[in-house]
């Protein structure tokens, strides 16, 4: 079977029980979608490789932690997440930053009743999301820009689905607010 | 493909490859386990254990008795309140809490639902022992040199029936208005002068008694005083048995009796 069919479970058990080289199918898959992620927390490109090297290297280490029984996606996320977590309280800096399309994400899923300048409204998605408390930006970034379901970040975050469900409701009623205030501004 | 993705992967592998990056080893993940899942459980078994002591404490010894003299009780009630078993036993309940909060099953369920049914089944769990002799048994462990008694023995405190503001005991004499008692710790001569109504015929030789009051240096000052049915507090009863052995009545006042 060729190793891209193979899922990634299936995966590190072979990498925990015979092959230690596999595991760059692991890197392979995963440095894409983890380094968009932690890019939302680390917008210095040095210190996010730095950051994503410790992640794997961790994940690694730690393979036989891993439940083979359950979804690999949302364990090396919540690796990824804590190092995420713990950069920014190292460094105490945080400043969200949205790739180029991304804060019409936000825009659409808004259901905001006007069109704001998308720059201006791209800053202001990333100034609100920067100001916000951690446990809202996190489930908001995981379920809106990395599209994970609320299982998932449940997995990841380590909470409840249902409070998962609320802390994005929440946090999407804040940055709704602060938004329509932005438009409201705007029309005056 | 970035370059710099390329070089994550290079490093990464080149790390693992050259041995400086291991796994860590299945056991110690086992042995984690193992170690978190039996300190939960010796933790909960403990939390049932101590509520099952305080239960069996505030039934059998003179505690909630006082409570039975109005506000008057109140002092010598929170006086002989077993607080060190009470705080222990919040403590053990948080312990146990946080391992369960800490372990990797239990977070998909909301923390508070987990929390009460903790509690819930450390109460009814030490309910339930409440029918065995387990309580009593680690009671008489305490007055002996049983290593399990000697482990709970500093949560009871300095023990029941003796304080400054209440005691309990077994009336060996009788002289005008002074009596002398055995508690579980000691002989105490009570001023019974104090009280507002002349009760000291009522009170017989070998008679238990409750009072409350104020001890003063070589005596206690009695506010109110209660006869009482040996049986409703086991401990002091054998405690004072264990103490003094049989009843025997004493010739003079404040008489030391060895069993």
């Amino acid at each position: 079977m060729p190793i891209s069919q193979i899922s990634d479970e299936e995966l590190v058990v072979a990498i925990r029980e015979k092959d230690r080289e596999l595991y760059s199918e692991i890197i392979h898959r995963y440095k894409t979608k983890l380094s968009h992620y932690l890019r939302k927390f680390i917008q210095d490109s040095d210190e996010l490789e730095d950051v994503l090297q410790d992640v794997f290297i961790k994940a690694y280490r730690n393979l036989y932690g891993f439940n083979s029984s359950k979804k690999f996606s949302p364990w090396i996320y919540r690796i990824a997440h804590n190092e995420g977590l713990n950069h920014i309280k190292k460094y105490s800096k945080f400043a969200f930053s949205l790739d180029d399309t991304e804060y019409e994400v936000i825009d659409e899923k808004m259901h905001l009743d006007a069109k704001i300048d998308s720059k201006i409204l791209k800053n202001k998605i990333a100034e609100e999301l920067t100001k916000m408390k951690d446990k809202y930006r996190e489930p908001i970034i995981l379920y809106f820009f990395e599209q994970k379901s609320y299982e998932e970040i449940s997995d990841i975050m380590h909470i409840p689905i249902s409070t998962v469900g609320t802390l994005i409701s929440r946090g999407k009623k804040n940055l709704k607010e602060s938004l329509q205030k932005l438009y409201d501004q705007r029309r005056k | 493909m970035t370059n710099e993705e390329n070089n994550l992967e290079d490093k990464v592998m080149a790390d693992i490859k050259s041995g400086r990056v291991k796994l860590r080893s299945k056991y110690v993940y086992l042995a984690e386990k193992l170690g978190l899942g039996s300190v939960f459980i010796f933790t909960a078994i403990l939390a049932i254990l101590f509520f099952n002591l305080l239960l069996f404490y505030l039934k059998s010894s003179d505690n909630l008795f006082y409570l039975s003299f109005g506000s008057r009780g109140i002092f010598a009630f929170l006086e002989s309140f077993p607080y060190l078993l009470i705080i222990s036993l919040i403590c053990l309940v948080f312990g146990a809490g946080f391992i369960m909060k800490k372990s990797d099953v239990t977070y998909k369920k909301p923390f508070g639902y987990l929390a009460l049914a903790l509690v819930v089944f450390i109460m009814v769990a030490g309910a339930v022992l409440a029918f065995t002799n387990i309580a009593e048994r680690i009671e008489r462990g305490m007055r002996g040199p049983h290593p399990g008694g000697m482990f709970f023995k500093p949560f009871f405190g300095p023990g029941p029936g003796d304080g400054n503001r209440g005691m309990v005991g077994r009336v060996v004499n009788i002289e005008g208005q002074i009596i002398t008692i055995q508690t579980p710790r000691n002989i105490q001569l009570i001023n019974l002068s104090t009280l507002k109504e002349d009760v000291a015929e009522k009170i017989g030789i070998g008679a238990f008694v409750m009072v409350i009051g104020e001890k003063i240096p070589g005596m206690f000052n009695a506010e109110k005083i209660r006869i009482v049915h040996p049986d409703e507090m086991p401990i002091i009863l054998e405690n004072i048995h264990e103490q003094f052995g049989e009843m025997k009545p004493c010739e003079r006042r404040g008489c030391r009796m060895i069993k």
